[in-house]
């Protein structure tokens, strides 16, 4: 990860934090953080509102209750715009890029609020992070391969350094070895420059590997949460997630 | 070849007016079945400052600004206002009707039902590969030429382009990676109102004389291109206006002119039976 792409981290806090549509809770009473130099994670079954919540924290889906605080600053329900000016860089699941932009666009309308001066070398900088996409930049997003379409998700959010990344289930439909190097690689590596890394991962082995602190999220509350060593010895984390039983001391 | 002439001069008025209804589909999802009636409205403009003793050329530029502050009104004031309200979008397109309606019948009530024509004329006729064209006719070829050449530049090129592509490709990816896309929607409202505009005074260039109901069909036409290229996709814009340009002027050599639009119509089902998200478009485009 190059040194450029990543600013200090901010401390992402949610507290008592409800979200949803239409005035309906998906999720509701909810307290996470996210320290600097660290990556969160939060793991959970499908329907259990891992992405509604990203979404609330990041101002694309409406905060009902609650707070969100991104460093100094209470970002509850503020404009996915003004968010991404304080620095937080969201990939969403699905439609992670512009299709019919080419690998250059995209990256260029990730700098969007950079000054046009400083674009160029943010490009440089993400193609020096994924080298693959060197050789792409003129291809249309929508005719990449699963992998390399993730890789320029990220490099899209990085374009503007950003001190805070929300990522949504990065590794979704890609081939175990992309996804663990995208794990342990750019995602662990983002967090060890300092910025801060709050994850959704539906591969809860990987996704403990890479983090500081997880959270367990079922039918729209948090319900377990802890330090992924102290996670891989609960029986109720280990049955559901990792698919044994809990070591035995 | 003369049937060609002809169609190439159709072709480059669709193009204009086509490039600015896709432009309106593609950022607001929005098929403003108004348009020919802000084109229709934007020629009377033009025809009122020409009839004062304004040229031509500078009254041309009233046309474009009505185009483009009609549009900008229509989608603040009436497409937004039901969009934000999360009905079918089916709504929005009867509402769209009604406007044209409105839009229409409302001119025809303020300046009557009689032909009317700009103080212009034809020029020389220029003779080349079998084809005549006259001056006028040349100069709105090359008008097509230099705007679509400026809306290439402008979508491809530019900070605002790329940012209209985007907005339409993924407005929430848009908005996550820092872009104003309510300026970005106005904006384009805005650029492709001033192409209704010119695309409607240089269509009554084009036809010589005209009425409050002359563009009521020109819908056909537009729809037809539009979907040919491709919903939302400039670039097929300007495909699909040079082949319905084209087939609809030939064939009126061919079948009655009066006939013309039903070609337009043709073309526009068969596209929609085979490929109803264009030769440029994509399946996810719907």
């Amino acid at each position: 990860m190059s040194a450029e792409l990543s600013k200090p981290g901010q401390h992402l806090v949610a507290t008592g934090l409800s979200a949803g549509y239409d005035g309906r809770a998906i999720v509701s009473g909810i307290d996470i953080e996210a320290l600097p130099g660290t990556v969160a994670s939060i793991v959970g079954p499908n329907g259990s509102g891992k992405s509604t919540l990203l979404k609330s924290l990041v101002g694309v889906v409406k905060v009902l209750e609650g707070q969100v605080k991104i460093g100094d600053n209470v970002v509850t329900n503020t404009a996915p715009e003004e968010i991404a000016k304080l620095g937080i860089g969201y990939v969403p699941q699905i439609d992670d890029v512009f299709p019919p932009l080419s690998v250059r666009e995209n990256l260029e309308i990730g700098g969007y609020l950079l000054p046009r001066r400083d674009v160029e070398a943010s490009i440089e900088a993400v193609l020096e992070s994924f080298p693959r996409l060197k050789s792409m930049l003129t291809r249309k997003a929508g005719k990449l391969s699963g992998g390399e379409r993730k890789m320029l998700a990220m490099g899209r959010v990085l374009m503007l350094s950003p001190s805070v990344l929300v990522l949504d289930e990065p590794t979704a439909n890609l081939a175990p070895l992309v996804a663990t190097q995208l794990l342990e690689e750019y995602i662990r590596g983002f967090a060890d420059a300092g910025s801060t890394v709050l994850l959704v991962e539906q591969r809860a082995k990987a996704a403990l590997r890479i983090s500081n602190w997880t959270y367990v999220l079922g039918g729209g509350r948090i319900v377990l949460s802890g330090a992924p060593k102290d996670l891989e010895e609960n029986p109720l984390f280990v049955e559901s997630f990792l698919g044994g039983a809990a070591p035995t001391k | 070849m003369s049937s060609f002439g002809f169609g190439l001069i159709t072709a480059a008025v669709l193009a204009i007016a086509t490039v600015g209804f896709t432009m309106q589909f593609a950022v607001t999802n929005v098929l403003n079945l108004a348009y020919g009636s802000v084109m229709i409205n934007s020629a009377y403009v033009t025809y009122y400052l020409n009839i004062h003793h304004v040229t031509i050329w500078l009254a041309l530029i009233g046309g474009v600004i009505t185009g483009a502050v009609t549009s900008w009104c229509l989608n603040r004031f009436i497409f937004t206002p039901f969009q934000r309200r999360n009905l079918a979008p089916i709504t929005v397109v009867i509402v769209a009707l009604g406007v044209d309606l409105i839009g229409t019948f409302g001119l025809q009530a303020v300046v009557g039902s009689s032909y009317v024509a700009f103080h212009q004329t034809a020029g020389h006729e220029y003779h080349f590969a079998g084809m005549i064209l006259n001056g006028l006719q040349l100069i709105i070829l090359g008008l097509c030429a230099v705007v679509l050449g400026l809306i290439h530049w402008l979508l491809k090129y530019t900070r605002l382009g790329k940012a209209m592509r985007a907005t339409s490709a993924n407005p929430n990816l848009a908005r996550n990676s820092g872009v104003k896309t309510q300026f970005i929607i106005s904006t384009t409202w805005l650029i492709s109102g001033a192409l209704c505009g010119l695309a409607g005074t240089v269509f009554a260039m084009n036809t010589g004389v005209f009425e409050a109901t002359s563009a009521q069909l020109y819908i056909v036409l537009l729809l037809a291109a539009m979907f040919l290229g491709g919903p939302g996709e400039p670039y097929g814009a300007m495909f699909g206006a040079l082949i319905i340009g084209l087939s609809t002027e030939i064939s009126a050599a061919y079948i009655n002119p009066q006939y013309k639009e039903v070609i337009a119509f043709l073309v526009l089902l068969g596209m929609l039976a085979f490929r109803p998200y264009g030769i440029f478009g994509s399946e996810k485009t719907l």
